[in-house]
């Protein structure tokens, strides 16, 4: 076994590696058995299970941000072809009217301008409600946030109610399971929020017609 | 006629609700008033004059079950038509909304005809449009 000394930083104390596995081997026991002591294994399994889901819940949040993003850059760039055209057709019609009045009416050229105007301000209305639409994201991804950061302070509170606990005598307990307890569960009455993984699973709708057809199954 | 109803939008994100006023308007419906929860939402409902309700559901202080069950049961609110717009997706929330009385459900995120259909359709029901 390697038993090469271990300088501590301060240089005073000097410790062996068969120590140091000596030391952390009790660490970890003490670590197992004030979890046991106050309950708390059974917590760390369902965080265990819960710290996964908090990946797809971060997973999600930067696939519909990413989403919306994109969404709202492909509607402004069609947005602005659309003011270019716009811009590009009222000069060509301002030097034919410049140019000849009457022809530019007479030809229908005026009348065509304001057909083309007309639709296409119509469809520039159309990519601004787009843009704003994908603005939804803010209050999905809010939601999504709220669960992960409910669970993140969930394990801040146990892991310092256990610091707290097992702390030597003559330390001072700066942070207290108080202080971090109103965190949780901002949300009032627990509620799923936005379903992240929804293939699979019966029990949730995958969208508005499924919704329609729920509802109308019972007759609503 | 349709022009004139009042409407009451509830979420807790400002942002979803200014677009689903935005979608309102566009849909011709110009008068709305907003409320950032349940408890917000049934003082203006108490004190001013509404036609239509469009709430979420996951609120703090009160949610969007919460409020439709206050309205149902206040004999003053109980006519006025709830509209759940929510990211909620369990059947079991979506069954619960129709049987506490909510007029329509539509879920999170959704478009521009949806919201138009189903408020056309409610109002349709009314006999408002």
């Amino acid at each position: 076994m390697n038993t090469t000394p271990i300088i501590s930083p301060a240089g005073a104390t000097t410790i062996s590696t068969p120590d140091v596995h000596r030391m952390i081997g009790a660490l970890t026991r003490q670590l197992h058995d004030s979890l046991n002591g106050l309950g708390l294994t059974e917590k760390v399994n369902a965080w265990a299970d819960e710290i996964p889901d908090a990946k797809s819940r971060l997973s999600y949040i930067a696939r519909l941000t990413g989403e919306a993003a994109e969404k709202v850059l492909n509607r402004v760039d069609l947005a602005k072809a659309q003011d270019d055209y716009i811009a590009a057709e009222t000069r060509r019609i301002g030097a034919l009217i410049v140019k000849d009045p009457v022809a530019a009416v007479a030809k229908g050229h005026v009348m065509n301008f304001l057909s083309d105007v007309e639709r296409s301000t119509k469809e520039i209305d159309g990519h601004l409600t787009e843009i704003m639409m994908a603005q939804d994201f803010h209050d999905l991804t809010g939601q999504v946030i709220a669960k992960v950061v409910n669970l993140a302070a969930a394990i801040e509170e146990e892991l310092v109610r256990l610091l707290v606990l097992t702390a030597p005598a003559h330390l001072p307990a700066e942070a207290t399971p108080a202080a971090t307890a109103d965190k949780a569960a901002p949300h009032g009455p627990s509620l799923s929020g936005p379903v992240v993984n929804p293939e699979g699973n019966p029990d949730v709708v995958k969208g508005q017609s499924e919704v329609d057809d729920l509802l109308a199954s019972l007759g609503f | 006629m349709a022009n004139e109803l009042r409407f009451l939008v509830v979420d807790d994100f400002s942002t979803m609700r200014r677009i689903v006023r935005n979608l309102l308007k566009e849909c011709g419906y110009s008068e709305a008033d907003e409320a950032e929860d349940g408890v917000a939402a049934l003082n203006k409902l108490r004190n001013s004059n509404f036609d239509f309700v469009v709430s979420d559901i996951n609120m703090p202080n009160m949610n969007g079950f919460q409020l439709l069950a206050e309205i149902k049961k206040d004999e003053k609110l109980k006519h006025l038509p709830v509209l759940m717009v929510t990211a909620e997706a369990r059947k079991e929330d979506i069954v619960m909304a129709a049987q506490q009385g909510a007029a329509g459900y539509i879920v999170k995120p959704f478009t521009k005809a949806t919201l138009e259909d189903k408020v056309t359709l409610i109002l349709t029901k009314m006999g408002l449009k």
